[in-house]
C-alpha cells in the first residue's frame, strides 16, 4: 500500500476482501441511498399531511368565525339612544311642544326669547315674523342642501305597497301624478326638489306595481287623472303635509273626482296607521324603521319607499332677536337641552331664559333633529338613562320579574311598588326573590338587558368567510332582496365584545368572558395544586427513593395513570371532590358560602383539583425526565463540598432541570386547558352569566362552552363556537408563550 | 509488601482491612493503607483494579451508589468514618474531592467558590474567602475581573482549577483527586501538577492517576493496585514514590511500571 501514489487503480481492484469491488461499490451505495430517499419522502409526506390537516382545520374555524351577516334589530340601538336625547329635549325647561308646526311658528313669533325648528315650508310662510339662524355659517338653501354643508337636510318619503297601488286606482294615479309633477311644484311649498336619480328610483317602484302597463325601467308615462273616482287616505308627517296637501289640490284640479283624507299626525303615528291598514299612504319625514317594517310585514303590508322631496329644517328665532345669527352644532345641542338662559350658551348673550318650541314626541322632525344634531350611542349612556330606556320599552310584568331577580337601584324601585316589595321581601329567605338580597345591577348588566330585551338583534342569515369574499355582490343582492329591513354587515364573530361579554342565550350577544375567567381560575387551581405536588413527587422518586419493590410499583402506576382516559378522572373528581369533600370544595367548611345549594361541590376548586389529578402523572413523568437529564457530576460536585442532599438538589439540580420541568408543565397544562369530558362529569354549569368570584364559584370553561354551542341547532351558534375556538387557541398560545418566556428567562446556561 | 509509611509520623487517613462491595460483587478486597499528612500520595494500577473505588471510599462518595457497601474501617482522626452516627456530609466537609472531568456549577465563578462555604455555614468575610481560595488555586489573576461570569466560560484547565478552588474554600484537611488531569491538555495538566505541589503545604492530597509519569513526577508516595483472578482489586505494593519506581519489591509492580501490562 506504500506505493499507492503510483498505482491508484489497485485501490479499486483489490483481491477478494468480502466487500463489493469496482463498479459494484457504486451500485451498492446507490441502493443504500435510494432506500434512505424513500424513507425521506415518506416522512416528508407524513409531515405535509399533518400540516395540511392543521391548516384545513384552522381554515374551517376561520371560515365560520368571520363573514357577512344580516342583522335585524327589533329596535335600532342608535334610535334608542336618540330617544334618550329626545326625552331630554322634551323635558327641558320652558319647552312647548306641538305636532302642528303652525303653533311652533306662532310661538316663536310671539316670544322675543323664543327659538324653534320645523320644516322649511313653515318658515317660508312666516318669514316676515321669524329670523333664520345659520348653522356653522350656512343657511338652508338648495345649494347648501345638495352639497351637504347645511346639516339639517332630510329626505321626505311616501310609503305604500304594490298591493294598494294595484287595488286602489285613486291612490295609484295620485302616486303617478305626484311622481310626474312633484319636482316642478315642490318649491312653491318651500321644500327642495329630489335628485333625478332618486326620483327615477321611485318611479321604478311605481312601474313595478303597474306591470300591466308594460313600461320598461327608465320609461315613464303620465296618467291623466281626469275622471278618476275612489277614495284614499294619507297619514303621517306634518312636515310632508304641506307638500301632499299642495299635490292633492293640484290632483283635484287636474280632474280627480274622488274624496281624499290627508292627516297630519306625525311620522310615527302615520306609519303605525298605515301598517294597521288605516291609511293607504304613509307620509314620513324619516326612513321607516326596522321595527316598524317588521310590524307592517306581519300585517301583510310590504312597504315600498318613494322619495318625493327634500326638506331643509329651519332653525328660527324671533324677528326681534338681534344676537343669534349663527349657531355651532355644539351650541345648538345646548340650546335645546341643558342651557337655561342664552348666557349659558354664550356669555356674550343676554341672561334671559330660552323659550323653546319644538315638535312633539310623535314627530319625525324631532327624531331627525336629534339624529342630525346629537351624537348619541347606547354604549355612552349612563346607568340611569339605560334603566329609563329599559323601563319605557319593556312591559311592566317583565320589568317586575327582572327587578325581583336583581334590583336596578339601591334606593329606588323601577317597576315594583315599594309596599309590595317590602311585603315580598318580608317573606322567609327561601320564599323571597333573589332581588331582596342580591347586589344591584351594574350599568353593564342593564346595557345587556336592554340589548336582549329591547334591541333583540337577530342574525337572520350568515355567510361563511369564503363565500363573503368570493360572492360579495351576490350576497349584497340577496340581502337587499330578501331582507330589505336588515343590515348587511361584515362581522368578525370574535371581537372585543365577544371576549368581554358574559354568556347569553342569544348568540348575537353571547360572549366568552365568563368562560375565559372560568378557564383561568380552574387552570390556576390546577397549577397551584399539581405543580408543587408533581415536582415534589418527581424529586422524591428521582433523588431520594431507594430502588425497592414499593417504589418500582409506584413508578409503574404513575406511568400507567398517564394513559387513563380523562373521563375516569372526571368520575374520580365527582366521587372525591364533589361528593366526599363537598364541605371543603363548596367552601362551606370555611364559612365562605351563604347558600350551599347553589354550587354544592361543583366548584372551580373541584374542577381545578380534578384537572390537577389528571395532569399529575404527566407532570411527574416529565419532571422525572428533566431531573434524570441533569448530569450526575453536578450532584457529586455539590455533595463533595459537604452540602446536604437537599441543598444540592435545591441549589443545583432543580435549577438545571427547571427548563425541562417547565416544558413538561406547559404540555400538561395545555392539555388541561382543552379538557372537556372530566369537567362535564364534575359538573360544569351549562349556563352561567355571573363571573366566577373565587374558588367556590360555579364554573364553566371555554371548551365546555364550545362543546355546548356546537350542539345547538341554530347556525349562529356554530359561528360563535368557531370564534370561541379561536379565543381558546389564542389563550393557549399566550399561556405557552408566557411559559416559554419564563423558561428562557430562568434557564441556566450549562 | 509494605503498607505503612512513616515520613513525619502524622497519618491523615488510613484504611484497615477495607473491602468494598457492589451488591454481591467484591470490587476491592482487604486494603490496609496509611496516608501521611501534607504529602501527595498517588494511586496507580491497571483499569478496573478499583483505585477510584478506594479513593471514593475515603469520603463516602460510594454511598451515592445504592448497592455499594464497605467493610472494614477507614480511620480519620481515629474515628471510623463508616461508624453508625457519622454523617457523610460532615466527612465530605473535611475530605474534599476533585473529579475527573471539570464540573463547575452552572453559576458565576464567585458563586462556584462561595456556595460550598455558604451551605456549610461559613460566617467570615465571603469576598476574602473567595479571593484566597482562588489565589491558592492559582486562578485569581485570570478571573478577578470576571467573577460574575459563568464558570462555564472558562477553559477546561481553568475550570478544573476552579473546582479545586471551591474545594479549598470549605477548608478541608484532605483533598481526593480522581484523575484530575485526564480530560486536560498537557499545558493545563502541568499547571495542575504545579498547583498540587503548592497545595501539599496546606493539605493532604491523594490522587488517582492513569499516568505513571505523573505519579512519578508529582507524588511523594505511590500505591500500586492490581486485580485478582476474581476481579477484585487489591493493594500490590505501597512505598515512597522514588523507591517504588526505582526499586520495586514486587515483580508485578515492576512489570506494570515498565509498561509490560496495564
Amino acid at each position: 500500500m506504500g506505493k499507492l501514489d503510483n498505482q491508484p487503480q489497485r485501490f479499486f481492484q483489490d483481491e477478494d476482501t468480502g466487500y463489493p469491488q469496482g463498479d459494484a461499490i457504486k451500485q451498492q451505495i446507490d441502493v443504500r441511498n435510494r432506500r434512505g430517499l424513500w424513507w425521506r419522502i415518506f416522512f416528508m409526506l407524513a409531515l405535509l399531511m399533518a400540516i395540511a390537516s392543521l391548516v384545513a382545520l384552522l381554515a374551517t374555524i376561520v371560515n365560520d368565525a368571520f363573514g357577512y351577516v344580516v342583522v335585524i334589530n327589533r329596535e335600532d340601538p342608535e334610535r334608542l339612544a336618540l330617544d334618550v336625547v329626545a326625552m331630554q329635549l322634551l323635558s327641558a325647561s320652558n319647552t312647548l311642544t306641538s305636532e302642528d308646526d303652525n303653533e311652533l311658528a306662532d310661538g316663536v313669533a310671539a316670544n322675543p326669547n323664543g327659538i324653534g325648528f320645523f320644516g322649511n315650508a313653515y318658515y317660508q310662510q312666516n318669514r316676515d315674523r321669524l329670523k333664520l339662524v345659520a348653522i356653522d355659517g350656512d343657511l338652508p338653501n338648495e345649494e347648501t342642501a345638495l352639497s351637504g354643508a347645511y346639516p339639517l337636510v332630510r329626505p321626505l318619503f311616501l310609503y305604500t305597497t304594490a298591493d294598494i297601488l294595484s287595488n286602489n286606482q285613486a291612490a295609484n294615479v295620485f302616486m303617478n301624478y305626484l311622481l310626474t309633477n312633484v319636482n316642478a311644484e315642490i318649491e312653491q311649498v318651500g321644500y327642495l326638489p329630489t335628485s333625478q336619480e332618486d326620483l327615477t328610483f321611485s318611479q321604478r317602484n311605481w312601474i313595478r306595481a303597474n306591470a300591466n302597463l308594460g313600461l320598461q325601467p327608465g320609461q315613464w308615462a303620465a296618467i291623466n287623472p281626469s275622471g278618476i273616482l275612489g277614495n284614499f287616505t294619507i297619514a303621517g308627517s306634518s312636515t310632508v303635509y304641506p307638500l301632499t296637501d299642495h299635490m292633492l289640490a293640484a290632483y283635484q284640479a287636474a280632474g280627480y273626482e274622488g274624496v281624499y283624507n290627508n292627516q297630519s299626525v306625525g311620522t310615527t303615528a302615520g306609519i303605525a296607521a298605515f301598517c294597521d291598514g288605516k291609511a293607504d299612504i304613509a307620509a314620513a319625514s324619516r326612513p321607516i324603521q326596522s321595527g316598524e317594517f317588521e310590524v307592517c310585514r306581519k300585517n301583510g303590508r310590504f312597504p315600498q319607499e318613494f322619495r318625493v322631496g327634500t326638506d331643509a329644517l329651519a332653525v328660527v328665532v324671533n324677528a326681534q332677536n338681534d344676537f343669534v345669527t349663527n349657531l355651532t352644532q355644539e351650541e345648538l345641542q345646548q340650546v335645546f337641552t341643558i342651557a337655561q338662559t342664552w348666557a349659558d350658551v354664550n356669555p356674550a348673550w343676554p341672561d334671559e331664559p330660552i323659550y323653546r318650541f319644538i315638535p312633539g314626541a310623535d314627530s319625525g322632525t324631532l327624531d331627525f333633529f336629534t339624529d342630525a344634531v346629537y351624537d348619541a350611542r347606547l354604549s355612552d349612556l349612563s346607568k340611569e338613562e339605560l334603566a329609563r330606556l329599559l323601563a319605557t320599552n319593556i312591559s311592566v310584568g317583565r320589568g317586575r320579574a327582572l327587578e325581583r331577580e336583581q334590583r336596578f337601584f339601591e334606593n329606588a324601585l323601577l317597576f315594583e311598588s315599594p309596599d309590595l316589595w317590602n311585603e315580598v321581601c318580608a317573606q322567609p329567605p327561601a320564599a323571597r326573590p333573589t332581588g331582596c338580597t342580591a347586589p344591584v345591577r351594574s350599568r353593564d348588566n342593564i346595557y345587556d338587558l336592554l340589548m336582549t330585551e329591547v334591541v333583540k338583534p337577530d342574525v337572520v342569515k350568515t355567510y361563511t368567510l369564503l363565500n363573503s369574499v368570493l360572492n360579495r355582490r351576490a350576497i349584497q343582492a340577496e340581502a337587499a332582496e330578501s331582507y330589505p329591513n336588515g343590515d348587511l354587515e361584515f362581522r368578525a364573530w370574535v371581537n372585543r365584545d365577544f371576549v368581554t361579554n358574559a354568556q347569553s342565550s342569544t348568540p348575537e350577544l353571547a360572549g366568552v368572558r365568563t368562560a375565559i375567567l372560568g378557564s383561568l381560575f380552574v387552570i390556576a387551581v390546577t397549577i397551584i395544586f399539581s405543580f408543587p405536588v408533581g415536582v415534589g413527587a418527581a424529586i422524591y422518586l428521582e433523588e431520594y427513593a431507594a430502588d425497592n419493590r414499593l417504589n418500582r410499583l409506584l413508578q409503574t402506576n404513575i406511568n400507567n395513570l398517564a394513559g387513563v382516559p380523562s373521563i375516569i378522572y372526571g368520575m374520580l373528581g365527582l366521587a372525591i371532590f364533589v361528593r366526599a369533600l363537598e364541605s371543603f370544595t363548596s367552601g362551606a367548611a370555611f364559612g365562605e358560602v351563604t347558600d350551599p345549594t347553589t354550587a354544592n361541590g361543583r366548584t372551580i376548586l373541584s374542577a381545578g383539583l380534578t384537572l390537577g389529578l389528571l395532569i399529575l402523572p404527566l407532570l411527574i413523568i416529565n419532571a422525572q425526565e428533566a431531573l434524570r437529564a441533569v448530569p450526575n457530576s453536578l450532584r457529586q460536585a455539590g455533595l463533595a463540598l459537604g452540602a446536604t442532599k437537599w441543598q444540592t438538589t435545591w441549589h443545583h439540580v432543580l435549577p438545571v432541570a427547571l427548563p425541562g420541568i417547565l416544558t413538561g408543565t406547559i404540555l400538561a397544562v395545555s392539555r388541561a386547558i382543552g379538557e372537556t369530558a372530566p369537567l362535564v362529569v364534575v359538573g360544569a354549569s351549562t349556563f352561567i352569566a355571573l363571573d366566577p368570584s373565587g374558588p367556590f364559584s360555579k364554573f364553566t370553561t371555554l371548551p365546555i362552552q364550545i362543546y355546548q354551542w356546537t350542539s345547538r341547532p341554530q347556525a349562529e351558534f356554530r359561528n360563535i363556537a368557531a370564534a370561541a375556538i379561536l379565543v381558546l387557541l389564542v389563550m393557549l398560545l399566550a399561556l405557552n408563550a408566557t411559559a416559554v418566556f419564563l423558561r428562557n428567562r430562568y434557564s441556566v446556561r450549562m | 509488601m509494605t503498607n505503612t509509611v512513616h515520613s513525619n509520623g502524622h497519618i491523615a487517613i488510613q484504611a484497615n482491612n477495607m473491602h468494598v462491595y457492589y451488591g454481591n460483587f467484591r470490587a476491592v478486597k482487604d486494603i490496609t493503607l496509611q496516608f501521611p499528612s501534607h504529602q501527595i500520595s498517588a494511586l496507580i494500577g491497571p483499569s478496573g483494579c478499583g483505585k477510584s473505588t478506594v479513593l471514593r471510599s475515603f469520603n463516602r462518595m460510594n454511598d451515592l451508589v445504592a448497592t455499594a457497601r464497605v467493610e472494614g474501617e477507614v480511620l480519620y482522626h481515629n474515628h471510623n468514618i463508616y461508624d453508625a452516627g457519622v454523617d457523610p456530609v460532615e466527612v465530605r466537609r473535611h475530605i474534599g474531592m476533585v473529579f475527573q472531568k471539570p464540573n463547575p456549577f452552572p453559576k458565576s465563578i464567585y458563586e462556584n467558590v462561595a456556595w460550598g462555604a455558604r451551605v456549610n455555614g461559613f460566617k467570615g468575610n465571603m469576598d476574602d474567602l473567595v479571593e484566597s481560595a482562588l489565589r491558592q488555586a492559582a486562578l485569581w489573576d485570570e478571573v478577578k475581573d470576571k467573577l460574575d461570569q459563568s464558570g462555564y466560560s472558562l477553559s477546561g484547565g481553568q475550570q478544573q482549577r476552579l473546582c479545586i478552588a471551591r474545594t479549598i474554600a470549605v477548608k478541608p484537611e484532605i483533598i481526593l483527586m480522581d484523575e484530575p488531569t485526564s480530560a486536560l491538555d498537557p499545558v493545563a495538566t502541568l499547571k495542575i501538577e504545579e498547583l498540587i505541589q503548592e497545595l501539599k503545604k496546606s493539605y493532604t492530597i491523594i490522587i488517582v492517576t492513569h499516568n505513571m509519569q505523573q505519579a512519578a513526577r508529582a507524588s511523594d508516595y505511590t500505591a500500586f493496585f492490581n486485580m485478582d483472578e476474581d476481579r477484585a482489586g487489591y493493594l500490590e505494593e505501597y512505598n515512597e514514590t522514588n523507591e517504588l519506581f526505582t526499586n520495586p519489591k514486587n515483580e508485578l509492580t515492576e512489570q506494570y511500571i515498565t509498561g509490560r501490562f496495564g
